[in-house]
């Protein structure tokens, strides 16, 4: 692996003299192009670790380092460093600096002083991106919450950082819109972003991210695979937290003697055919479309024969080339996990796919195939 | 059971507005019942919420509260939010004093109680969300979560009869989830009707009896839960996604040619009906008053030392905080999970919840699992 990109050194941070510590000696690295959550309890410091990595607030000791270079605060670099290193706040009235949501997008790669057409160019993508283009015009005060929390995400896209720290970003969304916004930060990893992400949400981190980082106290308490942490209880209960669904219940299965412990299903459909006994059934066909934004896709359904199934859409590229040609789909949100649920029941389904997510977009039927719990045919297009 | 609130045809706009956020919607709540409402971002959940509550006036179209409609004067309007209490989903919105104390006491005051009884609500509201150290304290120096079970004991003091819950869960840490949720159960248990909106589905889906679907301005669908997530179409098009628990159920039972019914809910249930378990391990269940409970505690362990132990219930967590717990949150499903797997185990428990703790081992019997529970 590339090495680490960002890194918390015994850093302590209160927010006043004589107040607490929030950040209490707090020591973290963050790996480039791993996908990494944070999680711990209501006032752990997440939120606070997240301003003291961007530069916002200014550690009382310790010090960030950067692609290991520490953190000056000098004004110059601090630009520089905030141009690669973006944080999405888990409220969106606290960034929104426009009263038009083009402009407020606009906002970030404006003051990075790129040619007007460049600006405008990713505005345009990144509204697209999070689904807000038909907005560009319309005044923020008039957006609801998951809607300006959209723009907010679109602002932070169109700054193309490097690494972007989303914090809770799926609060307060439907769920729908919560897979969406997962589907963004996949899409941001899969373009070489190192994606940090915090949530109360188990389930949801659980089965995306690689590494998880656990605070409590103002400390990191634990950092490395998701599974060892999980496997440890008490520590669990004492961060403020609970088992994902899935961890559990297969773990209360392999406790049984239903099943193996390992390997870890992260998602249902995979537990549901580790678990399933009967393993010769026929399950559907995953066929994936690999579409770049101008495949015609009508035509590749056509001349593949694939026509009648249940369709699904995954990344950037595909959603471009699904609404150029107009292309009517089953499942706009949560695409793979849905195609391949339809494959367990004996269905083919269609994954219309972004090139770039193509691994993503196969890894639950790749987990239940190479496990030898079933066998889903994987034909790419 | 009766009927404690109708709306027929209710249509509603905003001022100058001419969407309907609500449009003909019709719906009957039974008393005492648990009530999901559930509907993507802008269905008009909060709309609905302010409409029970008489905050808005349809255009067309009456809310019955009790079989009467409802009357939008002064004496009306109070008689009603005497009986109904609402969480709002940002507590910010409904703090009206700096103190906690004094916040958690407002709506009570209004009610013109005395002082003493008044105090005794405060007393017992703050102790239900944990939240009796910071009686004293400015409530701008607390933080997020904090401040919403501050709202939540505002509104637990009022003793209502109806409480809505919108999003309650949101902005909370996993365990504090459970708390409300323990809350939730609570009132229930006490014959208060409650509603919760949330966008999750996981939650609501192991706790609520009905399930109400808002779409587009409209009730979209009440019922049983499963009869609204077999039809994924229709889920899909109100924005919304199935629970975990119900895929997972789906698509192993047909694997394995089984009927997908009984519906597991939560964890216990489910690997109850996949895990093949043979003997069930044996749960203790020990039902106890916060005065009485670390007396209980000692006695039970002496016996039993060794044996995983799990709380369920703010007056037993409060009472056992310096014992050791292996299960501080959502203890009932870890216990019968633990039985399932064949380990024992000791629930410490406020006794109001006797009967969850039976629904629990009635749900497991009905698919298939006899545990082995001993309540004293």
């Amino acid at each position: 692996m590339a090495g680490t990109l960002l890194e918390a050194d015994h850093i302590n941070y209160s927010y006043s003299r004589k107040g607490p510590k929030v950040l209490d000696d707090m020591c973290m690295k963050i790996e480039e192009g791993k996908k990494t959550a944070i999680m711990g309890c209501n006032g752990a410091g997440k939120s606070t670790l997240f301003s003291v990595l961007n530069a916002l607030y200014k550690p009382d000791k310790g010090q960030v380092l950067f692609r290991g270079k520490p953190l000056t605060y000098r004004h110059k670099d601090i630009i520089k460093m905030r141009s690669e290193v973006s944080i999405l706040f888990q409220n969106p009235n606290d960034m929104m600096f426009k009263p038009y949501v083009e402009q407020d997008v606009a906002y970030g790669p404006e003051n990075m002083r790129l040619p007007k057409e460049e600006v405008q160019q990713r505005v345009q993508e990144a509204l697209f991106a999070v689904g807000m283009e038909d907005y560009a015009k319309s005044p923020i005060m008039k957006l609801s919450y998951g809607q300006r929390k959209r723009v907010t995400l679109a602002g932070v896209l169109a700054m193309r950082p490097s690494v972007i720290i989303m914090d809770e970003p799926t609060a307060g969304l439907d769920p729908q819109m919560a897979y969406e916004v997962m589907e963004i930060a996949e899409q941001m990893h899969s373009s070489g972003v190192t994606v940090i992400m915090s949530s109360h949400d188990t389930d949801l981190t659980y089965s995306w991210a690689d590494e998880l980082r656990v605070l409590h106290g103002g400390k990191c308490m634990y950092s490395g695979e998701p599974e060892p942490f999980y496997s440890d209880y008490e520590s669990v209960q004492k961060a403020g937290l609970l088992l994902p669904t899935v961890f559990m219940m297969n773990r209360t299965l392999a406790g049984l003697g239903r099943e193996e412990l390992t390997p870890y299903p992260r998602a249902q459909s995979q537990l549901s055919l580790k678990t399933a006994q009967h393993k010769d059934v026929n399950l559907g066909a995953l066929h994936v479309i690999k579409a770049e934004r101008e495949t015609d896709i009508k035509a590749i359904i056509e001349d593949y024969d694939l026509g009648g199934m249940a369709t699904g859409v995954y990344g950037m590229s595909a959603r471009f080339a699904v609404r150029n040609t107009a292309m009517p789909v089953d499942y706009l949100y949560n695409g793979p996990e849905n195609c391949t649920m339809k494959c367990l029941s004996g269905q083919d389904a269609v994954l219309i796919c972004d090139p770039m997510m193509l691994d993503k977009a196969i890894s639950s039927a790749m987990f239940i195939n190479e496990h030898g719990f079933g066998k889903i045919n994987i034909d790419v297009v | 059971m009766s009927e404690i609130f109708r709306l027929e045809d209710v249509t509603f706009a905003h001022n100058n507005s001419t969407r309907n956020v609500l449009s003909n919607m019709s719906l009957s709540i039974e008393e005492g019942s648990r009530n999901a409402i559930l509907g993507a971002n802008g269905a008009g959940k909060t709309t609905f919420f302010y409409t029970l509550t008489g905050v808005y006036k349809p255009q067309s179209g009456t809310v019955y509260s009790r079989g009467e409609p409802v009357e939008y004067t002064k004496d009306g309007l109070r008689q009603l939010r005497s009986d109904v209490a609402v969480i709002l989903q940002n507590p910010d919105e409904q703090i009206f004093c700096s103190l906690v104390e004094e916040d958690v006491a407002f709506g009570p005051l209004n009610l013109g109680l005395d002082r003493e009884e008044v105090f005794e609500r405060v007393a017992k509201a703050l102790r239900d969300v944990r939240m009796t150290p910071f009686a004293r304290r400015p409530l701008q120096q607390l933080s997020g979560g904090q401040r919403k079970r501050v709202a939540i004991a505002g509104a637990l003091a009022m003793n209502p009869k109806i409480m809505i819950m919108d999003e309650p869960t949101a902005g909370l840490d996993p365990q504090a989830s459970m708390e409300v949720m323990e809350l939730a159960e609570k009132l229930h248990l006490q014959g208060v009707t409650v509603l919760i909106s949330t966008h999750d589905i996981d939650i609501v889906y192991k706790w609520a009896d009905t399930t109400n679907i808002i779409y587009d301005g409209k009730i979209e669908f009440s019922g049983s839960a499963e009869d609204f997530y077999n039809n994924a179409e229709n889920v899909y098009r109100c924005g919304l996604l199935t629970p975990s628990v119900f895929n997972m159920n789906r698509d192993i039972s047909a694997l394995d040619g089984l009927s997908p019914a009984p519906y597991p809910r939560n964890c216990c249930e489910f690997t109850a009906k996949f895990g093949g378990s043979k003997k069930s391990g044996k749960i203790v269940c020990v039902a106890v008053e916060e005065e009485s409970a670390v007396g209980r505690y000692e006695e039970v362990m002496k016996e039993l030392n060794g044996t995983l132990t799990g709380v369920y219930g703010s007056d037993s967590r409060f009472a056992l905080r310096e014992k050791h717990i292996d299960f501080q949150f959502d203890a009932i499903d870890a216990c019968f999970t633990e039985a399932v797997e064949g380990k024992d185990s000791v629930l410490f428990y406020d006794s109001i919840y006797t009967p969850t703790i039976k629904e629990q081992y009635e749900k497991l019997k009905s698919i298939g699992f006899d545990a082995d529970l001993e309540m004293i």
